[in-house]
């Protein structure tokens, strides 16, 4: 069995691999593009090897000279990560062909479930509740969607067949505006994945996103690691996880039932490794399988840490042919988890992406807290792969101190050089609603506003005051000092002008 | 130094004393004032309550970001003041507005034409970064002049993409 693990990823996520593999004492292999020779995981691991320009087709999503790299360093196991190659069943399969250990579901798991139509339409006939739609119809052409549409009625989601993360997703309210909409999320369908095939789905409306965490081995065994809520979302993309979900709460019966049909949905494509079955449940408790992720998640920590399992060694373990060593019964929740996807994007200015080089930055520590990242002071957020650089996830006894410790562990982290939207977060543990779990997945874009303070919690309006203007006046002393040294060899008139035309 | 420093609708008169002493609106305080690290962060302590802050220069003024809240603020001396009250109107009504591209990225759509009139708002370019399409709109109505860029084009950071007139 191999002793050696390829990571095909970058940032946070090839950070947490290759810890997994230190403690289990394996050596790793970074692969890095142009732009992450200085990236924290080439830093970390055993070895490191180039493989092409910054943009993801030409580097992390080249399996071909990903797997050449796996032969030649020796590495017996190729781990995905998530996003890139990890859902791809044709990469997948190339591993295999080449000898090689892929750390996850078998190709044909990945491909029966990576086409949402068909995943739909498998599970359905396990007996796994859906959401109605155009599952399992093939690709449609406009016209016959527009026909279907007012049968599975309004509101109802377009969304990309080889989709996820949000991208090529549209909601319709009406006919009449569903055909603009259509050629928007084809388009984005197409530069996204390179298929521009939709299909339909039945917005539930009031609806919670609730996925469930899954395992299972070579040896037939499949257990579930109980929810995470994920209802947090803007634009279809998670912000805040958590775990247990303070719907189900003390639900257990709700739990366990959910627990077993995801089970069921896993073993209806002969699954093997972790996995994640993804639930819409709407306000009275009536559930339908959305999708499974055949992957590891980006919030499989606040799992972790409620369950006491580390999800990747078990996941290097699977692949290694070990049986596990739980069954259902051993499996416990415990305490309580949140995590918050810090993004590098600018939460006051429609959450546009921010990059720039890290100047600076305080993590944040003490009891509880835990942070999963891949950038570091001076290293640089580049435009070519995605914004989140950090997860801070806190663990408590009880989900009112997981909240009271997030608020604190926001205030102490600091990230200079880009924006962040650790102030959205913060917002967010302020929120009554969200203090109350009472939110759904439209509460972000519908009901919650970054300006409207809902606490009569003190302005510190004046201290912003003060601050500003200290600042510019030491902005101001300087800049005097300069000028009045007649360093500039043209007048400064000129030097404006010029300037000026500058930045145009 | 006397500065009138605005936040919304509150305007506050600072004047800055002697080295550790300001007076808000004729009330002195105290405070001691550091940068950290060379960094844009800032420790203020006003009459020994601790305070850490960033401050960004941005177009419109100073962006201050304390405590998870953004505030948004002018800091004028009187005579800028004075200078500014006579023009009455903010920079973004009149010249020309050159969008420029905060961050980055590849254009997908540019939904506007040349000599086009948009309102404030319409979306004029939509610009792929970081895996996300993300709109750019117009700050005013006005009309569409000098497009520099075409679909497809990959972008840098503060490069201007097109004029509103």
């Amino acid at each position: 069995m191999f002793n050696k693990v390829l990571i095909a990823n970058r940032g946070e996520i090839a950070v947490r691999i290759i810890r997994a593999c230190r403690e289990l004492g394996m050596q790793t292999v970074a692969v890095y593009s142009e732009a992450d020779r200085q990236a924290l995981h080439v830093r970390l691991s055993d070895e490191a090897y180039y493989l092409g320009p910054a943009p993801a087709r030409d580097s992390y999503l080249r399996g071909d000279k990903i797997i050449a790299i796996a032969m030649e360093s020796g590495a017996g196991g190729i781990h995905p990560g998530y996003g890139f190659l990890a859902e791809r069943a044709d990469f997948a399969q190339a591993c295999q062909d080449a000898g090689l250990v892929f750390i996850g579901p078998k190709p044909s798991s990945i491909a029966a479930m990576g086409d949402k139509a068909v995943a739909r339409a498998t599970v359905a006939a396990s007996g796994v509740p859906v959401v109605p739609g155009t599952e399992g119809e093939g690709s449609l052409l406009d016209e016959e969607l527009l026909s279907l549409a007012p049968k599975i009625g309004f509101p109802l989601l377009i969304k990309a067949t080889a989709g996820g993360g949000g991208k090529g997703m549209r909601e319709v309210q009406a006919l009449d505006e569903m055909a603009g909409l259509l050629q928007a999320a084809r388009r984005e369908a197409e530069a996204a994945f390179g298929d521009g095939n939709v299909y339909l789905e039945k917005l539930v409306e009031g609806a919670r996103h609730i996925e469930f965490q899954i395992l299972a081995d070579n040896h037939g065994n499949v257990v579930h690691l109980g929810e995470r809520e994920c209802s947090l979302q803007r634009r279809h993309q998670k912000l805040l996880e958590e775990c247990p979900s303070p719907f189900v709460g003390d639900d257990d019966e709700l739990r366990q039932l959910m627990g077993s049909v995801a089970v069921r949905a896993a073993q209806a494509v002969d699954y093997v490794n972790a996995g994640t079955i993804e639930f819409l449940v709407d306000k009275d408790k009536n559930f339908f399988f959305l999708e499974m992720n055949t992957r590891l998640q980006v919030e499989h920590p606040v799992t972790e840490i409620v369950t006491g399992f580390d999800i990747v060694k078990e996941q290097i373990r699977i692949a290694r042919g070990r049986q596990m060593r739980h069954t259902q019964e051993d499996i416990q929740l415990s305490g309580w988890a949140i995590d918050c996807r810090i993004n590098a994007e600018d939460p006051y200015n429609q959450f546009l992406p921010s990059t720039g080089i890290i100047s600076h930055m305080i993590l944040p520590t003490g009891p509880g807290v835990r942070v999963d990242t891949g950038v570091y002071p001076g290293f640089e957020i580049s435009p070519y792969y995605d914004s989140l650089i950090s997860k801070l996830i806190v663990s408590g006894e009880t989900r009112g101190e997981a909240i009271l410790r997030m608020r604190r562990a926001l205030e102490e982290y600091k990230i200079i050089g880009v924006r962040t939207n650790i102030p959205f977060h913060q917002r967010l543990m302020d929120s009554h609603r969200f203090m109350g779990g009472q939110y759904d997945t439209r509460f972000v874009e519908e009901r919650f506003s970054l300006e409207a303070a809902e606490e009569g919690k003190g302005s510190l309006e004046d201290i912003a005051a003060i601050l500003a203007t200290l600042v510019a006046h030491q902005q101001t002393q300087r800049a005097a000092h300069i000028i009045q040294r007649g360093e500039r060899d043209t007048s400064n008139w000129k030097w404006v002008g010029r300037w000026e035309r500058m930045h145009r | 130094m006397r500065y009138v420093t605005t936040i919304g609708e509150r305007e506050y008169l600072i004047e800055i004393l002697s080295d550790g002493q300001v007076a808000v609106d004729g009330v002195v305080y105290n405070v001691d004032f550091e940068s950290l690290s060379g960094q844009p962060v800032h420790s203020l302590l006003v009459d020994n309550h601790s305070y850490e802050g960033s401050v960004y220069p941005v177009e419109e003024g100073w962006q201050v970001l304390l405590r998870g809240t953004l505030y948004m603020v002018q800091v004028e001396d009187e005579r800028e003041k004075r200078l500014r009250a006579s023009l009455g109107s903010g920079p973004a009504d009149y010249g020309e507005y050159h969008l420029k591209a905060p961050m980055p990225g590849l254009i997908v759509a540019i939904p506007v034409n040349e000599g086009q009139e948009v309102a404030k708002g319409d979306v004029v370019v939509i610009l792929e970064s970081m895996k996300m399409q993300n709109e750019l709109k117009s700050p005013r109505a006005g009309k569409i002049a000098r497009l520099r860029i075409k679909p497809g084009d990959s972008v840098e950071q503060r490069a201007t993409l097109l004029s509103v007139v």
